[in-house]
Formats: C-alpha cells, sequence, structure tokens
C-alpha cells in the first residue's frame, strides 16, 4: 500500500502525562485510509490517552508518531475527535452544535464573524438530516436524550468532514439497542466515505465488528501497557 | 501497649473530635487579643456612644426629609412632574445610568481579557500577566478609581462612569475567567482537535458554553455597582452620592437619610429583579414561576 493512504504512523511512542508517569509504549503502528480499527483494554490503561495523543492534545513523550504525514496536523478540520462524554455544547441547539464541526471548512475570519457560507449551511442541514435529527434541529441538545446527543456529536464529526475519526468510548451508558444503531449508522457513514476509524471500545462485540483489533496490556514485568494486534 | 502510647491516641482521639471547637475558641480569643491592642487603652471613647447615637439619631437624622423629592428652587422646573426636578430622582437616576453604562463598557473590556486570562486556554506566560492587569485593576476599589478620574477629568458623571468600568474590568474578569476555568475540558478538546484556534474556540465554545453564568455575572456586577454609586458620587463622580456629600457638608442629615432610603428601596427592587432573572439563568434551572418575593429568601426554587 502506498504511504499517500497511511493515515496513522507509529513507531518508539512513548504516552502518557511526563517521563515518570509513561501510560503506554507503541512498537510500531499503521493505520491506512479507510480502516476501521478498535483499541481494547482495561480502564486507566493509556486508551484515551493514545487517542489524544494521535489527535495532538498531549504531547507524545518519546518516539515518532505522524498522522497524515505530519507530526502536528496543519489542515484544519482532517481529524475529528469525540470524547468519551461528546463534548457538545449542551446550552446550544443543534445546529449550533453541528456548525462548530462544519466552521473547520471554512476560513478563520468568516467562521469569528459568523457570516457562514449558504454551502457551509447546507452541509450541517445534510448532516442533521443524515442523523435524523431535522425535527430538533433548534432544541437545545441539554433537552436531547442520551442516543440523540450521541447522534448529534456524529452529525458535528460528519460536516467538519474529516479524513480520521478518534472515538473514544462514545457509545457507554447506552442501552445496546440505541448503541447498535448508533454504532450502525456511524459505520454506514464511514464505509461510504472511506473514512479511518479508530475507536475505543469496551464492548467486545462491537470491537470485534472492527476491521482489526488492538489490545493494551500491561505486561508482568512492566508497568507501561503495550499495544499489540489482536485476531478477529 | 505502653502507657505512652495510650495517652498519645487518647489526645488524638480527643483532638480528632473537638479540632473545630478549639479552633472556634482560639479564633474568638485571638480576634479580641486583636481587638483589644486596637483600642489601646482607649475605651473612653467607646462611653456614651450609644447615647449620642440616639441623640443623633432624634435630633438630626429622624425624621427624613421627603423635601428631597420635591422640585430644585434653581433651575426652574419644566417638567410636568415635581419630582422629576428633584435631587432625589436625578440622582438615582444619574446613579443608574453610570452603573449600567459601567456595566456594560466593563462587560465588553473584560471577557477578551478573562479568555486571555484562563488557563485552559493560553499558556501560563500568557494567561498570569493578563490575571496580574485584572488585579491590578481590582485592587484599587472604585472609590480610588473615583478620585484618580476627578482628578484627570473633574467633576461629574464621566468621572464615574470610567471609575466604575475600570473596577467592573477588574471584578468582572475574574469572575469570568473563573467560569472559563470551569469549563468542562471535552467541549475545547473536541475543538481543538478540529483545529480551531483560540480566538474561534472562545466565539463558538466558551461564550455560548458559558452564557448562562456570563449573563448572571452582568446582573449581579450591575445591582454592584448601583451599591456603589453612592460611594463614588462622595468624591464628586456624579450619582446620588453628589447629593448625599452636599447634605453632609451642610449638616442637613436628614435629607441625606432620606436618599438613602431611596438608595435602599431601589436596590432592594433590582436585588429582588436581578435574583429573578439569574434564576432563569443558572444552568439548568427549571424556575418559571413569578415567585418573586420568596426568592429573597428561599434562593432559586
Amino acid at each position: 500500500m502506498s504511504s499517500v493512504n497511511r493515515v496513522i504512523r507509529a513507531s518508539n511512542l512513548k504516552i502518557g502525562y511526563s517521563e515518570n508517569e509513561v501510560l503506554a509504549l507503541i512498537n510500531e503502528l499503521e493505520i491506512q485510509q479507510g480502516e476501521i480499527v478498535s483499541i481494547v483494554g482495561e480502564s486507566g490503561i493509556g486508551k484515551t490517552t493514545l487517542l489524544k495523543t494521535i489527535a495532538n492534545l498531549i504531547k507524545p513523550i518519546k518516539g515518532t508518531l505522524e498522522t497524515f504525514e505530519e507530526e502536528v496536523v496543519t489542515v484544519r478540520g482532517r481529524v475529528g475527535f469525540i470524547p468519551q462524554k461528546l463534548g457538545l455544547i449542551k446550552h446550544e441547539t443543534v445546529f449550533a452544535n453541528v456548525m462548530q464541526g462544519a466552521i473547520c471548512n471554512q476560513s478563520i475570519w468568516r467562521s469569528i464573524i459568523g457570516f457562514h457560507e449558504q454551502k457551509t449551511i447546507d452541509i450541517v442541514q445534510e448532516a442533521i438530516e443524515q442523523m435524523n435529527l431535522s425535527d430538533k434541529i433548534n432544541e437545545p441538545v441539554k433537552r436531547l436524550s442520551g442516543g440523540q446527543q450521541r447522534r448529534v456529536a456524529i452529525a458535528r464529526t460528519i460536516a467538519q468532514r474529516p479524513r480520521l475519526i478518534l472515538a473514544d468510548e462514545f457509545l457507554s451508558e447506552l442501552d445496546d439497542n440505541t448503541a447498535n444503531n448508533v454504532w450502525n449508522t456511524m459505520l454506514e457513514y464511514v464505509k461510504a466515505d472511506s473514512i479511518t476509524l479508530v475507536i475505543v471500545e469496551h464492548n467486545v462485540s462491537r470491537a470485534k465488528s472492527a476491521q482489526r483489533c488492538f489490545s493494551m496490556e500491561k505486561e508482568q514485568s512492566s508497568e507501561q501497557a503495550i499495544l499489540s494486534e489482536v485476531e478477529i | 501497649m505502653s502507657e505512652e502510647k495510650t495517652f498519645y491516641v487518647e489526645l488524638m482521639k480527643f483532638y480528632r473530635r473537638s479540632k473545630y471547637i478549639l479552633f472556634a475558641i482560639i479564633t474568638i480569643f485571638l480576634t479580641w487579643f486583636i481587638f483589644v491592642d486596637l483600642v489601646d487603652g482607649d475605651w473612653g471613647s467607646l462611653e456614651n456612644s450609644l447615647e449620642n447615637l440616639s441623640v443623633f439619631f432624634h435630633e438630626s437624622l429622624w425624621p427624613p426629609n421627603w423635601k428631597v423629592l420635591e422640585a430644585q428652587s434653581y433651575p426652574v422646573c419644566e417638567r410636568n412632574w415635581e419630582i422629576l426636578c428633584s435631587t432625589g430622582y436625578i440622582g438615582i437616576m444619574e446613579t443608574l445610568k453610570i452603573a449600567f453604562v459601567a456595566t456594560g463598557f466593563g462587560f465588553v473590556l473584560s471577557l477578551p481579557i478573562a479568555v486571555l486570562a484562563s488557563r485552559n486556554l493560553y499558556r501560563d506566560e500568557i494567561a498570569i500577566p493578563f490575571r496580574l492587569l485584572l488585579s491590578a485593576m481590582r485592587t484599587l476599589p472604585s472609590i480610588i478609581w473615583a478620585i484618580l478620574f476627578v482628578i484627570i477629568i473633574g467633576f461629574g458623571p464621566i468621572a464615574g462612569v470610567l471609575a466604575m468600568t475600570f473596577y467592573t474590568i477588574g471584578y468582572l474578569g475574574k469572575l469570568q475567567y473563573e467560569a472559563i476555568e470551569g469549563l468542562s475540558k471535552e467541549p475545547l478538546e473536541a475543538a481543538r482537535a478540529m483545529g480551531l484556534n483560540n480566538s474561534e474556540i472562545a466565539l463558538r465554545v466558551i461564550i455560548p458554553e458559558c452564557a448562562n453564568n456570563l449573563i448572571s455575572q452582568i446582573l449581579f456586577m450591575f445591582e454592584y455597582n448601583v451599591r456603589h454609586g453612592s460611594v463614588i458620587g462622595i468624591v464628586g463622580a456624579g450619582g446620588i452620592g453628589y447629593y448625599i456629600s452636599t447634605y453632609l457638608k451642610f449638616l442637613q442629615y436628614d435629607k441625606v437619610i432620606a436618599l438613602l432610603i431611596i438608595l435602599f428601596i431601589v436596590v432592594v427592587i433590582i436585588d429582588l429583579l436581578s435574583i429573578k432573572a439569574r434564576s432563569y439563568f443558572i444552568d439548568d434551572s427549571t424556575f418559571k414561576t413569578p415567585y418573586l418575593f420568596g426568592n429573597l429568601f428561599r434562593g432559586k426554587k
């Protein structure tokens, strides 16, 4: 596979919050365009830290990490991140939340002034329609159910048009039925546009529905966890 | 266990049980000793104080002189109602206007500074100087700012507006950056991962997410500025305080008490209205019932 399609490449990567607090070691990791990858592992082992490091929210302690062949992604909106608690603006409407994703694709000045192009507004409306939230477009997010809020988070990411989505246990706290619905919608979207999806997931069956699955585990002799690929 | 150890364990148990009482007793004694030190043996000055107060109250202060609500003899009143030309009305209206304008200017100017002073948005090298700036503006009370501006631009409401604006920036800025730092980090992380810069994050994430807090703080600040309107007026910076100060100079204490009663009534009304208005904006308040007077005693329902 050519390197143009490589979305994430990490080698000898140490992640954590400081030299004295290294959580995990990633010897080699390569994720290609369009792959759906899941990461499993027990709580507190460093899965979220890995996602945040890839999203450039935390600096790697040591080693190489490249996203889209760059150490720091310079193109706005290429990486979409869905935190565990979704990171929605609770007092704002569904439209405003989804718009937050779409403004990545317009100039900074336009986004600061708040004068959006018709094209951007169309993208937002389309993303909301895709998530079947058109009847809730002007509702404040805090009034929506857990499942609906997750769909808003996905709509925000869709409107962003990213090439890589990092989702951190965003289906937790949902009942199985709703979680499966939201998961299937997400899969349909990423497959259709060949978007790379990296998801941290506790639910083993859902994790196994990804194309590749990685496990983060501590070795007996080591304080740090190690990321290794597991057979699905 | 040796006797010594048993005694130590018992002592620690006693300490744990009674540490709050001990702390209260020590605080009371400490306060009393400092007070005695301040009085410095001059207890005579406290003698007859209650009697003096009683004489002052009955002979000079009470009853209030409500002529403050009648039109002034000069300039001639050309309005339909006399009260509109009275010192009481003119003073309180000017105080309200000064407080309103200063709160507005203060809010507009403090918000960008508060964003720059927030440590969850900017590095310490940027945030700390802006915090120091806000702290410096807050260190001088509004009366000192008023004295400065009266010296610089002369007597009148403009000095009052500027004095209050400066103090408002310092005070409101602190409340604002604390609200911003109290925000959940997840919306900020999602926005950062998207590639939004700090100005966009401030406009698109922080202001909408903090909006309720910001509105609540503005209302609080307006009410605070009205209360302080009487103080800054005393140094000539306009408002009802200007008239209070004039009547004090001429020993017309009955007029002073009348103006203070007017100010008190206005402050209570603003306080009640702002409690009511704030309750609409504080978090997920379900308070929508017009239960105005109950709020004074019970808070948000």
